[in-house]
């Protein structure tokens, strides 16, 4: 089958390009996985996680905190607020920023804009956390230390 | 002699000069690199967001959604200048504004009453200088960092868009063509037309990209989730933020480098000027030192 041209962008950098057999996102309505020749959409993504599959590779984790998909026949477009790969993820950093988060969200709550700002922070630091676990899960042979 | 210590002070004074124009050359070059970095990273995700709206707009008639509706009669006008904070960059921020004067005159020759939202200091004094109507100023970093540092000056054009209070939204900055090259340049940003902006430098740079060449006419209708309204009500404000973002950090690039070349120009006319100062000095050196010779000699002829 014709693989489909991925990509992934946030206004810092293009964080993803390359062709790929099946993408999965999870949108506003639940996850989906994005396969060839899909029927054009458009929807918007909730922070969670992105996993991209391609041909002879291991499959590629990442985490979003938001965004855009516009899918064309064989073109994926994401437009990502913020992206990071499993593997850029500090597991540490983000743990302590979900404690933070929590901590503002019961201290310093003074209106519903406030509100939703944190609990968006949140979300993004929760599924940056799920990210990592579920990459480290699966890379139990790998050394902590390993590429650095 | 006091023709050559005058010489001599101009000539401190002038290499004191240079060398502060050469640092500050310096630090723009810095700057530059930076910048420059920065707004090449963001054109990929503005021009993908830009596509996605002209795949929308084809797909979508105007009555969708308000922020593709041409207004029947313009009254009012929102035009957000994005200018620098420091000055000493030559032209840079006298160019834009004379650009948005000369767009008022084209657009709306018919007394079209327009509000001007200034992001800078320098634009903003300017702007006062040529009487422009100031309605809001937001402060503006030196780099801007993220997109959500400029939400703010977003949410009021859109919200007055929205409120019908303007009828079109502008936006005024400085195009990053190259490193030698600027373009002032005024943007409509609402209601967004869909087309290919020709003149904007990244869009020229990059219209073999096949993201634009996409026929989507032989596509079905696009699916959208949850729904349309949803969709288009989120994705289109944050495409005018982030067409904001682009515009700021093209303007960001095009300071430093506009600065860079300010101060070499600087820089070298210092050197000339060193130049002709010190041949001056020389001069008036060998004039009095042949003076002092010629009264020696005569003083010593009277002796004799």
């Amino acid at each position: 089958m014709k693989p489909i041209l991925l990509k992934i962008v946030t206004p810092e950098r293009i964080l993803f390009e390359d062709k790929v057999n099946q993408v999965s996102v999870s949108t506003a309505l639940g996850q989906i996985t994005i396969l060839p020749n899909h029927i054009p959409l458009v929807s918007a993504l909730k922070p969670g996680e992105i996993i991209v599959r391609q041909e002879g590779k291991d499959e590629d984790l990442m985490s979003v905190s938001g965004g855009f998909i516009e899918v064309l026949a064989d073109q994926v477009v994401i437009l990502a607020d913020t992206a990071e790969r499993a593997q850029e993820i500090d597991e540490q950093r983000a743990e302590e920023a979900i404690k933070r988060a929590q901590e503002l969200m019961v201290s310093r709550v003074v209106d519903a804009e406030q509100f939703a700002y944190f609990s968006a922070q949140l979300e993004k630091e929760l599924a940056r956390l799920h990210v990592v676990r579920k990459y480290k899960k699966s890379h139990r042979h790998v050394p902590e230390d390993f590429g650095k | 002699m006091p023709a050559t210590r005058d010489i001599k002070r101009r000539i401190r004074s002038v290499r004191s000069t240079k060398k502060i124009t050469r640092a500050m050359e310096l630090v723009a070059a810095a700057k530059m690199r930076k910048a420059v970095t920065k707004v090449l990273a963001t054109r990929t995700y503005s021009d993908l967001a830009w596509g996605t709206v002209l795949h929308l707009a084809k797909k979508l008639n105007a009555e969708h959604h308000l922020f593709f509706q041409e207004p029947k009669k313009v009254k009012k006008v929102g035009i957000i200048l994005v200018s620098t904070n420091r000055g000493l960059c030559g032209s840079f921020n006298t160019q834009l504004v004379n650009k948005v004067v000369q767009s008022i005159n084209i657009h709306h020759p018919e007394k079209v009453e327009t509000e001007i939202i200034t992001m800078g200091l320098k634009g903003r004094l300017e702007s006062r200088r040529r009487k422009l109507n100031i309605v809001a100023d937001f402060p503006k970093d030196d780099i801007t960092t993220s997109s959500e540092k400029i939400s703010s000056s977003a949410h009021l054009v859109v919200q007055n868009f929205l409120a019908k209070k303007y009828d079109k939204v502008f936006i005024a900055y400085t195009d990053f063509v190259s490193s030698l090259r600027q373009a002032p340049h005024v943007m409509q940003l609402l209601p967004i037309v869909p087309t290919i902006d020709e003149r904007l430098a990244h869009t020229v740079h990059e219209k073999k990209e096949d993201i634009n060449d996409i026929n989507v006419d032989s596509f079905s209708d696009f699916i959208f989730e949850p729904d349309m309204k949803q969709i288009l009500d989120a994705f289109l404000p944050r495409l005018v933020e982030i067409q904001i973002y682009q515009a700021v950090l093209e303007s960001e690039a095009s300071e430093h480098s506009a600065r860079m070349f300010a101060m070499r120009n600087a820089s070298d006319a210092a050197s000339d000027m060193i130049e002709s100062l010190t041949l001056a000095y020389n001069q008036a050196r060998q004039a009095s030192i042949t003076a002092e010779i010629a009264e020696i000699a005569a003083g010593s002829a009277a002796l004799n």
